[in-house]
């Protein structure tokens, strides 16, 4: 066998998927020690700069989209996929070969001697559909298989495994995902889709010990690509219901807190905007000048040696951690309560209004569904594999009078041969009768799958 | 209602105590009657920790599947019906000499966690948990018998000497294959569990897979079940090299359970 062939054989052999397993299942343990998504300074401060230095080298920081785990994944679709290629024409030969009549001389896993016509005996083997014919040497056989669908089982099994890894793979490639937060009554454009969102209403429902039962937000989705009134529609959305509009899938992410920022300019005012925890405004008249919505406490506290803090989730005593920037630096930081305002040269701020904002994860997976159907596929194929193991009885008549009965069965082994003595008798050969040519000739077939 | 779980729950652990017992002195004793009380024992265990799980279920108004608690008393629920049935399926009463330790561990750590009844937070209302956690138990159940078989698998030959139990465990071809039928029963029902999950996340977090070390941990104890079963195929790789990879499966499987909520943060720690 020439060099490259030694090769090929390697790479679509068992003993090379086993060993891409290995080495995915040792990598995926390994990466999740490490936290994923962190930058290098975060992991020298956690472990050491050496080990931080490994892991940004390694990529552990991200593994599941390293370079190195897409080599794994692709080397192991590859296996599969060939395996699966090459396969294909010997298992369809042997499911047809299975339903014909056996050869003669031909001994199966178990054999035992039969006085009677032993059909009878073969129902209670489940094998319902017997036939008979004249074998070469001019024998009477009766045979049955049944299960024969079950040659397939690892076929499909890992046919589904190739779907799945296609779907997620192109789905983790080509999904577009957007993120829209607001209170009720804002809209915010859906990136680049040509669509907005408006929330129309957002409730969080409360059990009586004030746990959180729900996240519901009432949202409108319109085509604003078109001039004039686009085309919309309306869905309620809450966690574990998203809903689908426009090809584009809704979900209830998360939630925090908004209110309302006022700027007066000598007592007048000049601007009014509802900005969520984490938001900035821009003072119209003087850019340079920035306020920030930093932090919201609904019921604040301040904590000796913590700082700024809330004593429960209820709105009780509303606090507004606010930071100042003039030309990009930090000019000052406080927290405002009650009535309490913030007066910078002829500015004033005020905070008011608060109130909970919904943030909605929105996606477009066209792929999703054949990752799905992926799953779908391997559960029938172990399925197969495991509920479906291909049995087949033959008997051949010596003499004109006394049966042989013999029985085979790919995977059923010793359970298979006690059901097999069970229905014929303690005369029966429950030794493994599997010549060993076969034997090595199945193990070759398994080796290169 | 709960209050009723909690007497039931602790008539189930004296069952399955009483049961290990009896299984113990039934192997001391060499007398079959031993064995049959011993049957008897663990299948009333396993009728009135139905009822606790069901009256559980009544009392918090939802499946008893979500939290540290309810999924251990589960856990040691799936271990002994799956040990049960193969018991009863192979005529193997030795096997519950050894799964009732185990399954005797199991509850005895779901005695040590907390029984406070909790409403569901907004992601864990919903049908696919059923689903999602009945398919866990079920497969974790099975790794658990395979991991039992194993270990009898792999102190058969000490026991030789023994005439009664040499007559009463199988032989290591059938030791062997009841395994591998037990492992694919696990392995079937981690794939549902895997993709019934996967469906759930998809709606509660707009992700079906996102490397959550839960999630991780699983896919880990799904191919290294899947490497035993292409092992298996192999020659040379059934019986002792196959029960130490099944023992090594099995303690993946403890690590996805109770390693992962412990020691790796993510959505299914239940800290």
């Amino acid at each position: 066998m020439d060099k490259a062939k030694k090769i090929w054989k390697f790479f679509t052999s068992m003993q090379f998927a086993v060993i891409l397993l290995g080495i995915l299942a040792a990598a995926c343990a390994a990466s999740s020690f490490v936290t994923q998504g962190q930058t290098y300074a975060w992991y020298a401060s956690r472990y050491s700069e050496r080990k931080a230095a490994l892991i940004m080298t390694l990529q552990l920081d991200d593994a599941y989209h390293s370079w190195w785990f897409m080599a794994i994944s692709i080397f192991l679709c590859l296996n599969l996929l060939t395996c699966n290629v090459i396969r294909l024409k010997s298992l369809v030969s042997r499911f047809r070969a299975f339903a014909e009549m056996p050869g003669p001389g031909r001994k199966g896993d178990v054999s035992a001697a039969a006085g009677t016509d032993p059909r009878e005996a073969f129902g209670k083997l489940g094998m319902r559909r017997v036939r008979s014919g004249k074998g070469e040497d001019g024998k009477e056989i009766l045979y049955a298989a049944r299960r024969r669908a079950g040659i397939f089982g690892a076929w499909v099994c890992h046919l589904g495994i190739l779907l799945l890894i296609l779907g997620f793979s192109l789905g983790q490639y080509m999904h577009k995902e957007y993120t829209a937060y607001g209170v009720p009554g804002q809209t915010r454009l859906i990136g680049d889709t040509g669509y907005a969102v408006t929330i129309d209403d957002f409730r969080i429902g409360l059990r009586k010990d004030e746990t959180v039962e729900q996240y519901t937000a009432d949202i409108t989705v319109r085509n604003v690509a078109v001039s004039g009134n686009g085309e919309a529609a309306s869905a309620s959305v809450s966690v574990n219901h998203p809903a689908t509009l426009f090809g584009m899938k809704f979900y209830q992410n998360s939630t925090g807190w908004a209110a309302k920022l006022t700027v007066l300019k000598d007592g007048t005012k000049t601007q009014e905007e509802v900005v969520c925890a984490g938001d900035y405004l821009t003072v119209a008249d003087k850019p340079d000048l920035v306020i920030m919505l930093t932090a919201f406490y609904p019921d604040y506290i301040f904590l000796d040696g913590q700082g700024p803090a809330t004593a429960s989730s209820s709105l009780r005593n509303p606090g507004y951690l606010y930071t100042v920037y003039y030309k990009g630096e930090v000019l000052g930081m406080n927290v405002l309560t009650g009535d309490d305002y913030l007066t910078i040269d002829e500015y004033t701020v005020l905070f008011s209004e608060p109130q909970n904002y919904t943030l909605l994860q929105i996606k477009q997976d066209r792929f999703q569904m054949l990752a799905l159907l992926g799953g779908i596929v391997v559960l029938l194929g172990l399925f197969l594999s495991f509920y479906f193991q291909p049995e087949r009885v033959w008997a051949v008549r010596e003499d004109g009078e006394d049966w042989t009965v013999y029985g085979e069965s790919r995977k059923g082994g010793v359970l298979f041969r006690e059901r097999f003595a069970e229905v014929f008798g303690k005369g029966a050969d429950t030794e493994s009768s599997v010549p060993e040519e076969r034997k090595e000739a199945s193990g070759r077939d398994q080796d290169t799958k | 209602m709960l209050q009723i779980e909690n007497v039931l729950f602790t008539i189930v652990m004296l069952l399955y105590f009483a049961s290990m017992i009896l299984y113990f002195v039934y192997i001391a004793a060499k007398k079959e009657q031993i064995s049959t009380a011993a049957l008897i024992l663990q299948a009333a265990g396993l009728v009135f920790h139905t009822a606790a799980l069901v009256l559980r279920g009544i009392g918090a108004g939802r499946l008893p599947l979500t939290n540290q608690y309810e999924f251990a008393t589960s856990f040691a629920w799936g271990l002994c019906l799956v040990s049960l049935i193969f018991i009863l399926r192979y005529r193997f009463r030795i096997l519950g000499a050894f799964a009732s330790p185990v399954t005797f561990l199991i509850i005895g750590y779901a005695a040590m966690q907390s029984k406070d009844v909790h409403d569901l937070m907004p992601a864990l209302q919903s049908n696919w948990l059923g689903f999602h956690v009945a398919t866990a138990i079920i497969a974790y159940g099975a790794f658990g018998v395979s991991f039992v078989l194993s270990v009898i698998f792999l102190l058969r030959d000490k026991m030789k000497e023994s005439g009664f139990l040499d007559q009463h465990i199988p032989s290591r071809e059938k030791l062997d294959a009841i395994s591998y039928r037990s492992v694919s029963l696990g392995i079937l029902f981690l794939s549902f569990c895997m993709i019934t999950g996967a469906i759930w996340a998809e709606r509660a977090w707009g992700s079906y897979w996102s490397w959550d070390p839960k999630e991780t941990w699983s896919l880990v104890t799904w191919i290294v079940y899947a490497i035993y079963l292409h092992l298996r195929i192999r020659r040379g790789w059934k019986g002792k090299s196959a029960a130490i990879f099944a023992t090594v499966g099995f303690i993946c499987v403890i690590f996805t359970y109770i390693g992962v909520n412990t020691f790796l943060p993510g959505v299914h720690s239940y800290k």
